[in-house]
C-alpha cells in the first residue's frame, strides 16, 4: 500500500474539489462524499501501516517521491512523501478521527445553506494537514502549514454573517501568522546552514553536530516559534478560544484533534535539531500554558470555551512532555487526546444540537436524562481527560508526570500534578453542569439522530481503549506497544531513573484526579457553586478571563500595532510612497508645460525647425565624411 | 557640354531662393510657390547627376517627384481656397489655432 499513499492526500482534494464546483447539484450527498474519500484515505493509511510494521525495525522509514517542484541549478525540491511510524501515527489520527468527524457533520450541519461548501473546506483542510504531516521537507510541510492555517480560518469564519465569527476567524489567522513569521526565518536559516530543507539531510545527527549549539538552539527556537503560533501556546494562545466561533465539528477536527497538534508535531519531527536549552524552553512554556488554561477552564461558562482552555492546556502538557525528550509521550498524548476531545466536542456540538444551539453551561444541567448516549460517551471522554484508569488519558498523562518525577524535576512535577487536579476539577464541572444537577434548562432536549450519536460510540471506544498500546505490564510506560512503534522515527527514549517509585506515582495521579473530581461533584450538583461565585467574584472575574490576558493585549499590542499600522499607512504609504508617484506626475507635468510652447502654430516657425534640423544633419555628415 | 557643377549651383541657388521664400512671406499662395521652387531645384539636381552618371533613375525620380508635386498642389490649393473662403485672407500667421 505504500506505492499507493499518494491517493491518502489525493482523495480528500479530489472532494473538495468535486465539492467545490459541484456541491451544489449534490446536495446532501455531498456530506456522504467528502466523509467517503477521507474513509478511503483512512483505509489506504491502514494499509500502508500494517505493511510498514511488517518491516523490520530498521528499515520502517519510506520515501515516495511524486515529481520535482523546484529545481534550480544545484538545488532540487522534490514534491517526496514521508511514510514512517511518525507520519502514519499522525495519518491515522487525521483520516481516522476526520472521517467519524465528517460522518457526524452530516447531521449537524444538516440543513445548513452552505452545506456543501463545509464539506469542500474540510476535505481541503484534511489534505493539506496531510501535507503537512507527509512532506519529505520543510517547505512542503510549509505548504500545508499554511493551507490548515487557511481552511482554518475559512471554517471559524464559516458563518461569516456574525461579525464576531468574522473578528474570530481574522483573530486566528493574524495570530497564528505571528508564529509564522518565526517558522519561515527558521526555515530560512536551515536553508542557509544546510542548503536544502529535506529531513534526511536536515534532521541527520551526523549534519548537524557540525552546527554550534548557538546556532541549533536559534534554529529550534524559531522553529517552536512556529509551533506557538499553531499550537495555541502562550504567548499565542489567545486566538483559539474565540476560535470556537467556527461549527463544533470544526472545533473538534481542526482546534482539538489535529491542526493544533501540527506544533507538537513539529517538535518531534524536528526533534534532532533542538539543543538542551531549546528543549527547556519548549518544556517550560508547555508546562506554563498546561497550568495557566487549566485554571482559565474553571472559569468558563461556555461549554466550548471551556474545552477549549482544555484543549490549550493538553497540548501544553503535550510540549511538556516533548521538551523533557520523552517524544513517544508527547505522541502518545497527542492519539489519545484527539480521541476523548473530538470526542467531547462533538458531544458537545450534540447538546447544542439539542438545545436550539445553546452553550451557556449555566443554562444546562440535568440532560443525561434527555440524552443518554451524549452523556454517555462525554462523560468517557471527560474521565479520560481527568486521568481515570485505565482510560487512555491515564496511560497519557501518567508517563508525563512520572519522568517529571524520575528525571528529579521535582517543582515542575509539583506544579503539572496541581495542573492534573485542575483538569480533572474543571472537566468534571462540565459534566456536572451540564448532565446533573438542576434542570435549568427552559428548552425540551432531545437526543441527536444516530448519524451523529454513532460517531461519538465508536470515538469513546477510542477514548477509553487506546491506552491498552501505551502500557508495559499494565503499567503506562513509553516502552509500550506504541513507544516500541514510534522508536524508529523518534528515537529511544530512556527513561530516568530516581525519584518516587512507579506504584506511588501512579496512586498518586489516580488520588488527585479523584479527589478533583468529587471536589467537582460537591460543588457543582447541587446549587452551591452560586453562592461561592458571589463570594469569590472577584476570583471568578479573573479565571473567566483567564487572567485578563487578552484584556492586556488590547491594551499594549494591539493600540502598538494599530498605531504601527497607522504609521506605515498614512506616513510611509500615503506619504512616501504615494509622494514618489505623485512626484514623478508633477515632474512630467512641469516638464510639459515648458515644453508644449515650442508648438506656436506658425507654420513658419516649423518650416524654420526642418531647415535648421536637416542644416544639423548636413552638418554632421560634412563633418564626419 | 555644359559641366555638371554649374547645374548643381543653379540648383543651390533655385532651392535657397525657394528656402527664404517660404520662411519670409506670410502669403499662402506666395509660400506655396517657394516650396515648387525648392521641389524643381532638386529636380534640376537630380536629371544632372542623372545624365552625368548616364543612369536614368534620377530622372525616373524626377518623374515621380513632379507628379507628387501635382497633387501636392490639388490639395493644397484647395486647402487654401477653402482658408481665403472663410476668412477672407490667406496670411498663415492668422492660421495658428493648432498650438498650446
Amino acid at each position: 500500500m505504500i506505492d499507493y499513499i499518494w491517493l491518502v492526500p489525493a482523495l480528500p482534494l479530489l472532494g473538495a474539489a468535486i465539492n467545490l464546483f459541484f456541491g451544489k447539484k449534490l446536495g446532501k450527498w455531498s456530506g456522504w462524499l467528502a466523509s467517503l474519500m477521507v474513509i478511503g484515505s483512512f483505509a489506504v493509511t491502514v494499509g500502508a501501516t500494517l505493511e510498514l510494521i511488517g518491516l523490520p525495525s530498521g528499515e520502517r522509514a519510506a520515501v515516495v517521491h511524486l515529481w520535482d517542484w523546484i529545481t534550480v541549478g544545484g538545488f532540487n525540491l522534490a514534491i517526496d512523501l514521508r511514510v514512517d511510524a511518525l507520519s502514519l501515527t499522525m495519518m491515522l489520527v487525521i483520516t481516522g478521527i476526520g472521517s467519524l468527524i465528517h460522518i457526524y457533520s452530516n447531521g449537524y450541519m444538516h440543513g445548513d445553506e452552505r452545506f456543501s461548501r463545509f464539506f469542500s473546506y474540510l476535505n481541503l483542510f484534511v489534505f493539506f494537514m496531510l501535507v503537512l504531516v507527509m512532506g519529505q521537507n520543510f517547505l512542503v510541510m510549509f505548504v500545508g502549514w499554511e493551507g490548515v492555517g487557511l481552511c482554518s480560518y475559512l471554517l471559524i469564519g464559516f458563518w461569516f454573517e456574525k461579525k464576531s465569527a468574522a473578528n474570530a476567524a481574522k483573530k486566528a489567522f493574524i495570530t497564528t501568522r505571528v508564529g509564522d513569521t518565526f517558522f519561515m526565518i527558521g526555515l530560512g536559516m536551515i536553508f542557509a546552514w544546510f542548503g536544502t530543507f529535506d529531513f534526511d539531510t536536515v534532521l541527520n545527527g551526523h549534519n548537524t553536530a557540525m552546527l554550534s549549539d548557538g546556532t541549533l538552539t536559534i534554529i529550534s527556537l524559531l522553529l517552536f516559534g512556529g509551533a506557538i503560533g499553531k499550537s495555541a501556546q502562550v504567548p499565542l494562545h489567545v486566538w483559539l478560544p474565540d476560535a470556537m466561533e467556527g461549527p463544533t465539528p470544526v472545533s473538534a477536527l481542526i482546534h482539538a484533534a489535529t491542526m493544533v497538534t501540527a506544533g507538537v508535531y513539529l517538535v518531534v519531527r524536528a526533534n534532532a535539531l533542538f539543543t538542551s536549552t531549546s528543549l527547556n524552553v519548549v518544556m517550560l512554556v508547555g508546562l506554563f500554558t498546561a497550568f495557566y488554561a487549566a485554571t482559565g477552564a474553571i472559569g468558563q461558562d461556555d461549554i466550548k470555551r471551556a474545552l477549549a482552555y482544555s484543549t490549550l492546556s493538553q497540548l501544553g502538557y503535550m510540549f511538556f512532555a516533548a521538551g523533557m525528550g520523552a517524544y513517544e509521550v508527547a505522541m502518545f498524548m497527542l492519539v489519545a487526546h484527539a480521541f476523548y476531545k473530538a470526542l467531547m466536542f462533538l458531544s458537545a456540538g450534540s447538546v447544542m444540537h439539542g438545545l436550539d444551539n445553546e452553550t451557556d453551561m449555566k443554562a444546562m444541567g440535568g440532560l443525561r436524562k434527555y440524552m443518554p448516549v451524549t452523556a454517555t460517551v462525554f462523560i468517557i471522554g471527560a474521565m479520560a481527560q481527568a486521568g481515570v484508569p485505565p482510560l487512555s488519558g491515564f496511560f497519557a498523562k501518567d508517563p508525563i508526570l512520572a519522568i517529571a518525577n524520575h528525571s528529579g524535576r521535582t517543582g515542575l512535577w509539583l506544579i503539572a500534578s496541581l495542573t492534573a487536579f485542575f483538569t480533572a476539577f474543571y472537566i468534571s464541572r462540565v459534566i456536572f453542569m451540564t448532565f446533573f444537577g438542576k434542570e435549568r434548562s427552559d428548552k425540551h432536549a432531545h437526543e441527536s439522530p444516530k448519524v451523529m450519536t454513532l460517531p461519538l460510540v465508536v470515538l469513546a471506544i477510542g477514548a477509553a481503549g487506546i491506552g491498552f498500546i501505551a502500557m508495559k505490564g499494565f503499567i503506562p510506560s513509553p516502552e509500550g506497544t506504541f513507544g516500541r512503534f514510534l522508536e524508529s522515527s523518534s528515537g529511544v527514549f530512556v527513561e530516568p531513573e530516581g525519584g518516587l517509585p512507579e506504584w506511588a506515582l501512579i496512586l498518586a495521579s489516580v488520588a488527585v484526579a479523584f479527589a478533583a473530581i468529587f471536589a467537582a461533584w460537591s460543588i457543582y450538583t447541587t446549587d452551591r457553586w452560586v453562592k461561592l461565585r458571589e463570594r469569590f467574584s472577584g476570583l471568578q472575574t479573573f479565571l473567566a478571563n483567564a487572567w485578563f490576558w487578552n484584556a492586556a493585549y488590547e491594551k499594549t499590542i494591539v493600540p502598538a500595532g494599530r498605531g504601527l499600522a497607522t504609521f506605515f499607512a498614512f506616513g510611509v504609504d500615503k506619504g512616501f510612497i504615494d509622494g514618489i508617484v505623485n512626484g514623478v506626475g508633477t515632474v512630467t507635468r512641469g516638464i510639459a508645460a515648458g515644453g508644449r510652447r515650442i508648438q506656436t502654430g506658425y507654420v513658419r516657425t516649423y518650416a524654420a525647425a526642418f531647415l535648421f534640423g536637416v542644416a544639423v544633419v548636413l552638418a554632421v555628415l560634412v563633418v564626419r565624411s | 557640354m555644359v559641366p555638371t557643377g554649374y547645374f548643381v549651383v543653379l540648383s543651390a541657388v533655385l532651392f535657397s531662393i525657394g528656402t527664404i521664400g517660404v520662411l519670409t512671406r506670410r502669403n499662402a499662395l506666395i509660400m506655396f510657390m517657394s516650396v515648387e521652387l525648392q521641389l524643381n531645384a532638386v529636380n534640376l539636381s537630380l536629371v544632372a547627376f542623372s545624365r552625368q552618371l548616364g543612369n536614368l533613375d534620377g530622372q525616373v525620380l524626377a518623374f515621380f517627384s513632379m507628379v507628387v508635386a501635382a497633387a501636392e498642389v490639388v490639395v493644397g490649393l484647395a486647402i487654401i481656397v477653402s482658408i481665403f473662403r472663410r476668412r477672407a485672407t490667406i496670411n498663415v500667421d492668422d492660421e495658428s489655432l493648432l498650438r498650446w
